[in-house]
């Protein structure tokens, strides 16, 4: 750990370098040494252990341990992956080299899944600095979701939770609005007094019908959840650390616990490396999910600008495959094979109360194209809802398995 | 080894079957091998019994939380090759799991000794072997493998197929059997099968 393992790949083998240890970039170097267990592949990921996002909503409200939101990278080593705890600094597309802070890989083929990074100054007043300490996003899972726990259980009865929610398009559409969901589960029975106020710079949101639909049935809606869309002002212009206060045009709203999530790009290695456009995401081949903007970079997950695939965990498992696929093809001298997505969330409104949206799609005309999916149905049964949350705990534990294991 | 070759039986221009099944690995594990509590393993099932179960959720026959609206991304040639591919991989089951579930820190898939003796009874007093045969492991005339199945699965399909409001298609024989059981002893079945590895 810590140093780097040998950098170059002997001469006459394939190098694959897989930058980013999460959703999507394990998925990848575990599928390329599944499908040809004689390519070298090196996983470079920042941290020793990864913790992961999906159902850490519940760890804010104090039902889920963070322990079981930790996984480490045994399980990947044993697929023959050498795994490397290093920060990746560089990448030069023109001498295939990766650098990281403690030496340099050269690469036959490139995998990059290095998530979000957030825009703290589109938001004035806001900097990485407050976001650590006093307005936590919690959206990457670590630090801040323990933070942002222990303000929840600190903040008095009567104060509301505020949450400013991020423009499209961002990580995981239905997060905010089921940890919205779920902290209002949580003030029901601990502070009655309090709500969650909810400021939106968008007018509608994921599964928007199904969450309000639960939200009037779970009776969040209007004592416990108010949402605030920017045609009634949800749109943030300033924030005010020192004083605890996010500034809308139409008002101001003072709390102890204050969750920011701010507007997002691909992650800063890929937007430092050259990979993203204009918009700030990576545009890739969707086919193959190599870069347009760099021969032998495939760039998968949050990252990429994957038009018909939402920012989800599943659909980077997905797209990772895809990519494992292509890049095995490459490899071999094969053509590229046609790609199948599925992406699906499920989202808790309460811990027996899920509900989901699923999508299957296909490679056609140069486009992701949907064939089958959609939401939840809205007139389900109580005890259909609780199955569903008793899926997505089973989808967590497949998913991580797929992943780490 | 995993049986995933790209390519291998990749029919003209077509997805391949590892392409198509690994998109399901998400919820039922690498190579269908699910690590539960509640999502059923479908590696190694009879490929009949896994084209007969997408072929029902796809006709919206069969209800389902989620498969059904899965099952319609995929056209019947699709659903065909990629069981096939599926009953081709390993059985898996009870995949060693250190997590803990939610806050209450019990593993998963506990069985109860006393409801899996209660369960052995039950499996052969209600005529279950008659087709689940050898405790729940045979897979003759299709029939799909019972034994090792996660236990919170095989409650609910159960559950399921006696709620009459639910009419999820089942063997007549089956069904007049499962309709005799009570919950208790149906959650006794579910702890014998998971038992069985
Ligand atoms: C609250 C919340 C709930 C969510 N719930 C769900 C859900 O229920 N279902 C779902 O499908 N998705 C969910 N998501 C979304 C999901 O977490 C992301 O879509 C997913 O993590 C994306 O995978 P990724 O590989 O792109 O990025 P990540 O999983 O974030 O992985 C990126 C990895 O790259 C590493 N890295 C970054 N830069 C470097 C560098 N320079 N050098 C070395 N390593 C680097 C990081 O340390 C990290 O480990 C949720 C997200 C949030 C915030
Ligand atoms: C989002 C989660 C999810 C995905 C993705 C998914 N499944 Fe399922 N699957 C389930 C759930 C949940 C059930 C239980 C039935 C239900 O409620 O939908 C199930 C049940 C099944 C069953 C019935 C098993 C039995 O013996 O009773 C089969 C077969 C199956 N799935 C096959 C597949 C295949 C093939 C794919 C991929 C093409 C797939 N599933 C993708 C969640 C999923
Ligand atoms: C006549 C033969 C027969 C008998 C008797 C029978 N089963 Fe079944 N069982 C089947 C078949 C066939 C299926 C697949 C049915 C389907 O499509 O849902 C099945 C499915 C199941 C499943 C779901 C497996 C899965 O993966 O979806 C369970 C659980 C089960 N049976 C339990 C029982 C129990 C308990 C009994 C006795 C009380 C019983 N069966 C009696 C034939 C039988």
């Amino acid at each position: 750990m810590g140093v780097a393992a040998p950098a170059i790949a002997n001469s006459h083998g394939n190098h694959v370098v897989v930058v980013g240890g999460g959703y999507g970039g394990a998925v990848a170097a575990k599928y390329i040494r599944m499908a040809d267990p004689t390519v070298k592949v090196t996983l470079i990921e920042q941290n020793e252990y990864y913790y992961s996002c999906p159902l850490s909503n519940p760890v804010i409200i104090g039902i889920r341990d963070m322990e079981v939101q930790k996984w480490g990278y045994d399980g990947l080593k044993k697929h023959g992956i050498d795994v490397v705890i290093d920060t990746v600094t560089g990448i030069d597309a023109g001498s295939k080299t990766v650098t990281t802070k403690g030496g340099k890989f050269k690469y036959t083929k490139l995998v990059l899944s290095p998530g979000v990074e957030f825009n703290y100054a589109a938001i004035p007043g806001l900097t990485k600095e407050i976001a650590h300490t006093s307005m936590p996003h919690a959206w990457k899972a670590g630090p801040q979701t323990l933070l942002l726990r222990d303000k929840l259980a600190a903040m008095k009865d009567g104060e509301p939770f505020v949450m400013v929610a991020p423009p499209n398009p961002f990580r995981c559409p239905p997060g905010p609005y089921e940890r919205a969901s779920l902290v209002a589960h949580y003030l029901k029975k601990h502070k009655p007094k309090s709500k969650v106020i909810i400021l939106d710079p968008k007018d509608k949101f994921s599964k928007m019908g199904l969450f309000r639909g639960g939200w009037k049935e779970l009776g969040y809606e209007p004592n416990y959840i108010e949402w605030i869309p920017a045609a009634e002002g949800g749109k943030v212009t300033k924030v005010d650390a020192a004083t605890g206060t996010v500034y809308t045009d139409m008002g101001e709203y003072k709390s102890s616990c204050i969750n920011i999530i701010p507007p997002m790009t691909a992650g800063s290695i890929a937007v430092a490396s050259g990979l993203t456009d204009k918009s700030g995401w990576c545009p890739v081949d969707l086919k193959t999910f190599e870069s347009t903007l760099a021969k032998d970079v495939y760039v998968i997950g949050d990252s990429s600008a994957a038009a018909g695939l939402p920012k989800s965990g599943y659909a980077a498992n997905s797209e990772a495959k895809v990519a494992a696929a292509a890049v095995v093809a490459a490899l071999q001298g094969k053509p590229a094979p046609m790609p199948s997505y599925v992406n699906t969330c499920y989202s808790l409104l309460a811990p027996d109360y899920g509900i989901s949206v699923a999508l299957v799609s296909v490679f056609e005309d140069g486009k992701i194209t949907k064939k089958s999916g959609g939401l939840s149905p809205s007139t389900a049964s109580k005890a259909h809802r609780k199955q569903e949350a008793f899926y997505a705990e089973s989808w967590y534990q497949s998913i991580m398995a797929d992943t780490f294991a | 080894t995993s049986g995933m070759m790209m390519g291998a039986d990749a029919r003209a221009e077509g997805i391949t079957a590892a392409a198509l099944a690994n998109t399901c690995a998400g919820c039922h594990g690498t190579n269908g091998v699910a690590v539960g509590p509640a999502m059923p393993t479908i590696a190694g099932q009879p490929a009949a019994h896994l084209v007969n179960m997408m072929k029902e959720f796809k006709s919206g026959e069969r209800p389902a939380t989620i498969m059904d609206r899965i099952a319609k991304g995929y056209s019947d040639e699709e659903i065909t090759e990629l069981s096939k591919y599926l009953a081709t991989q390993k059985w898996g089951n009870n995949v060693a799991n250190a997590r803990l579930s939610m806050k209450t820190g019990t593993p998963f898939n506990q069985v109860d000794d006393a409801l899996v003796a209660k369960g052995a009874k039950l499996h052969e007093s209600l005529k279950c072997k008659k087709c689940h045969e050898d405790n729940g492991r045979s897979m003759e005339d299709d029939t799909p493998r019972v034994a090792g199945q996660w236990q919170d699965y095989l409650l609910i399909k159960m559950q399921d197929y006696k709620n009459p409001d639910m009419k999820v298609p089942q063997p007549k024989k089956m069904k007049k059997n499962i309709d005799n059981a009570s919950l208790e002893e149906l959650e006794a079945i579910a702890h014998f099968y998971a038992s069985q590895k």
